[in-house]
């Protein structure tokens, strides 16, 4: 499938080398309750900019970059970290790579040199190259026993066929197995500098101690002439709908998706789309997927729908867990929900009743640091105003009804959807394809254990 | 549990156990005859009340958000659960969530959701059930009234229970029957466990659920549903006093009721090890392997928790270093449960692509007779104690977790000042401690292995 083809657009040369400024965009919250800091400092590319045959590649690097340094051995940094109580762990996103942080605040100077030689003066050593590919790809291996993630990445992969946003973050094993250390250097070299990092962070230290650390690393790293951003294009759904199997066998229970290109947050219907998604899929239990699907019915012990989002519309996908008995009249439903909520959108009732929860509950999108330092990553990484999560209830509280329905007339396209079925192919293969109303010989089969 | 899974008990539990640590000093003050102040960490404060018909109330008072945690902890899981109905515990905190005789089936939320609750749920774990929301303020007084319905006045309708057993036969096909984990736990809890209810899941078996009918559940809710069974919990910005107020308006004229002794069957003496090999759809091998241990008061759980932090707790970790940095494993965990009765220590690894789980069972073998046979440095130790440290602050940074800390510590172990103790006692534990418990239980005749192959492989 080449849906997506040529969709990677990439921005080079954004900075000139002079004047040189080094300034890192940073966001610290103090925080004095308990004596613990969090540090989350991020570079603006993730996934999506893993060069082509090299998918996995930001977060290999990312992870490489604590396993050795001009001065210090993995071993060393290990056991500087673990002495020091601290946390140094690697999150790869689709549009970020983020250094996530946090140590005692009693040792948070030691931690802090300890990054700031980790983020500049990385060895990628030859032996600790060899492995991690090594564990990398053994995890994948092990992802594969687990039904859901398993899903969840043949879900994205399937409805973006070539596009960025169907890669995942630990990339394909073939491509893994063929990572060394020139590529790893090329890749820092290209997106680890000083325009391209970001730092949130929250907790027991001073801020202004955060920001003179913060600019000791910007003056480390090159800054200027390197292609900073790589944006990909807008995707798009494909034409019809599809449905893909991915066979294992002996399964009791189905893991399956039914979903859609998403949208931005920043996007005008998005508000009105978020209060219609979470009438139809929460997450609450008195969603509309919630009530048939589990509550009448007993089909699935889980039931909602969401968006993933991303610079660009991410995905919009309805996920749920029958067993394999009843994963075809489940399927079924799912898409008549769809299609009626498309058809005839959300009532006056469910509109005020959401309206209101969302509005209530808004604050709790805020109320602790972590929360607005999560928030704040967000925002720092997907192009979104400054304070944007904080908008939620007053933009919420604009909403009207018409928009919604407007808004999900608009949005859903349930001919267009993409659905992948988890489970044992020649148990549910006729039924499934027959509830998504799609010739049997057109519904793709991929075998669990395909890279 | 509604959503959160069980594994997430083992790592809370075990996560709040490595945590218990150096929490503020135990000390009490009693300002009148009904309430005790007791220091938790910095600054924070747990108000303790108690209703005369038993109910327990824990408030701390938490200004920096215009919300609260509520929680409600009853002291009832699996353990209390006899052959042929197991996951009964379960199934029936699921049927909580249905109607009372003053609000009918699917309000409960309904009102809940539309005040702006937070995290409406619930877990169930061998030895509790909880009920958990994050709310505004100004909230407390109507979560107050619908938990308490709820606590005495539920309505076990027949054929809402029908639905709600297939909904928790999903719950065990997505927890256990397809997820490698889930079964590897089953099957060792299993395989240790002869004659003590911890042998079976919490989710229970398919059987049970298929069996079970809304009587079962009537009488389990009579038997241990009731304020002498539970522990409120309440953090946030609110006042002690206030708080007790409302409690008591809501809760207070509710009857008291005796629960039921359940006389536990002595699990016997492990005799000699224990050893099982399952067959799954993965593509590597797994392994874990459980050592029988004390209960979460046993005075040996602060040595535990250390020996937890110096086998597997960062990068650095024995284990790590001689399992992942070897290339034989691609991860490496070990946990305390930290549980009303004696339980099992797991070490679980995860073998790298042709790797066998014998070579890595040989390696563990190894290092646990290291741990026997010679003291561990200090400077490990110290290690290990900040590690303890760090998840003990992290463990405490929100309402949510506040919460939950006092209400496992209050429920499992009899009260939430244990918690802190454990925690204290952590940062005193020496070498010989260690030692000690490395050859009082990492012992053959102590030792439970279970080992997972890929279908297909030859063992």
């Amino acid at each position: 499938m080449n849906l997506f083809k040529n969709k990677l657009a990439i921005i080079t040369a954004a900075l000139l080398s002079a004047p040189v400024s080094h300034a890192m965009d940073v966001s610290f919250e103090e925080d004095h309750s308990l004596p613990l800091v969090q540090i989350n400092l991020a570079i603006k590319a993730g996934f999506v900019t893993d060069p082509a045959g090299q998918s996995g590649m930001t977060n290999f690097m990312g992870e490489m970059l604590r396993r050795g340094t001009r001065s210090k051995t993995k071993e060393q940094i290990d056991l500087a970290l673990d002495q020091m109580g601290a946390r140094l762990e690697v999150e790869t996103r689709a549009e970020s790579m983020i250094f996530r942080g946090a140590v005692l605040a009693s040792q948070l100077d030691p931690f802090l040199a300890l990054v700031e030689e980790v983020v500049t003066t990385p060895s990628f050593p030859e032996g600790e190259i060899r492995k991690l590919r090594a564990e990398i790809v053994s995890g994948l291996l092990e992802q594969q026993g687990e039904d859901s993630a398993l899903e969840a990445k043949d879900f994205a992969e399937f409805l973006f066929g070539d596009h960025p946003y169907g890669k995942s973050e630990l990339g394909k094993i073939k491509d893994v197995e063929a990572m060394n250390r020139a590529k790893a250097i090329h890749h820092y070299s290209m997106y680890v500098h000083d325009k391209n990092l970001l730092l949130v962070g929250s907790g027991d230290a001073a801020k202004d101690k955060i920001q003179k650390w913060a600019d000791q690393i910007s003056e480390k790293l090159p800054t200027g002439n390197k292609p900073v951003v790589r944006e990909v294009s807008r995707p798009h759904n494909a034409k019809k709908r599809r449905l893909m199997i991915v066979d294992k066998p002996d399964r009791t229970q189905t893991q399956m998706s039914v979903g859609q290109v998403g949208v931005r947050m920043t996007d005008p219907g998005y508000f009105p789309l978020y209060v219609g998604n979470h009438v139809f899929g929460g997450p609450s239990f008195s969603s509309v997927l919630m009530k048939e699907i589990r509550v009448k019915r007993g089909w699935s012990y889980g039931a909602g729908s969401g968006f993933r989002y991303g610079q660009q519309p991410r995905l919009w996908r309805a996920h749920l867990f029958p067993a394999s008995k009843d994963a075809a009249p489940a399927l079924a439903e799912t898409l008549r929900l769809i299609e009626q909520a498309k058809l005839h959108g959300i009532t006056a009732d469910e509109f005020r009743f959401t309206q209101t929860s969302l509005i209530n509950k808004a604050g709790f999108m805020y109320n602790t640091p972590a929360k607005r330092v999560e928030n704040a990553l967000l925002e720092k990484t997907l192009h979104l105003p400054d304070g944007f999560m904080k908008t939620y209830g007053p933009r919420i509280a604009e909403t009207t009804l018409d928009q919604v329905n407007v808004a999900m007339k608009d949005f859903l396209k349930p001919d267009e959807v993409a659905i992948t079925v988890l489970g044992t192919a020649a148990e549910i293969r006729e039924d499934i394809a027959k509830a998504a109303n799609i010739p049997v010989n057109q519904v793709v089969v991929k075998p669990y254990t395909q890279d | 549990m509604r959503v959160t899974p069980f594994k997430a008990q083992i790592s809370t539990v075990l996560l709040l156990g490595m945590a218990l640590a150096q929490a503020g000093c135990a000390g009490k003050i009693s300002r009148n005859g009904s309430e005790e102040v007791v220091p938790l960490v910095g600054t924070f404060q747990v108000h303790r009340y108690s209703l005369k018909n038993g109910l327990k109330l824990l408030v701390v008072e938490d200004h920096s958000s215009p919300t609260l945690a509520y929680q409600t902890w009853f002291r009832v899981g699996s353990r209390d659960e006899v052959p042929n109905y197991t996951g009964l515990a379960h199934l029936f905190e699921h049927m909580m969530f249905k109607g009372t005789t003053t609000h009918p089936e699917g309000e409960f939320d309904r009102i809940l959701e539309q005040a702006g609750t937070e995290g409406l749920n619930a877990f169930t774990s061998r030895d509790y059930t909880a009920y958990i929301q994050e709310l505004p303020k100004d909230k407390l007084d109507l979560i107050a009234s619908l938990e308490s319905d709820r606590m005495v006045h539920l309505v076990v309708d027949e054929q809402s229970f029908k639905t709600e057993t297939q909904v928790v036969q999903n719950e065990r096909r997505y927890r256990t029957e397809n997820n490698p984990d889930g079964m590897i736990e089953q099957e060792i809890f299993g395989l240790a466990f002869k004659t003590h209810p911890y042998r079976w899941p919490v989710v229970g078996y398919q059987a049970d659920l298929e069996r079970m009918s809304g009587d079962d559940a009537r009488r389990f809710y009579q038997s241990y549903y009731n304020p002498a069974h539970a522990t409120v919990i309440v953090v946030g910005d609110v006042e002690s006093e206030q708080v007790l107020k409302i409690v008591q308006k809501n809760y207070g004229s509710l009857p008291t009721i005796s629960a039921p002794v359940h006389i536990l069957e002595q699990e016997p003496v492990q005799k000699q090890p224990y050893r099982k090999n399952i067959k799954l759809n993965i593509q590597i091998e797994k392994l874990m392997i459980g050592f029988r241990v004390p209960p979460l008061v046993g005075h040996e759980i602060p040595a535990l928790e250390v020996m937890a932090s110096v086998l597997t707790s960062g990068k650095s970790s024995r284990l790590h270093r001689a399992l992942v940095d070897t290339g034989i494993a691609s991860s490496v965990d070990s946990y305390n449960p930290g549980e009303k009765d004696p339980s099992l220590f797991l070490i679980s690894v995860n073998l790298q692509k042709g790797k066998r789980a014998a070579q890595a069972e040989e390696v563990v073998r190894r290092e646990l007779l290291r741990l026997q046979k010679e003291p561990i440095p200090e400077r490990e130790i110290e290690r290990a104690k900040n590690k303890q440290s760090f998840d003990f602050y992290t463990g405490l940074s929100s309402n949510y977790q506040k919460a939950k800390f006092l209400g496992y510590f209050e429920t499992v172990a009899g009260s939430f000042e244990k918690g802190i103790e454990i925690r204290k006692q952590i940062q005193a534990v020496t070498p010989a401690q260690l030692q000690e418990v490395a050859r009082a239980f990492f012992v053959p005749n102590n030792r439970t292995v279970l080992t997972a192959m890929p279908k297909g492989a030859v063992k």
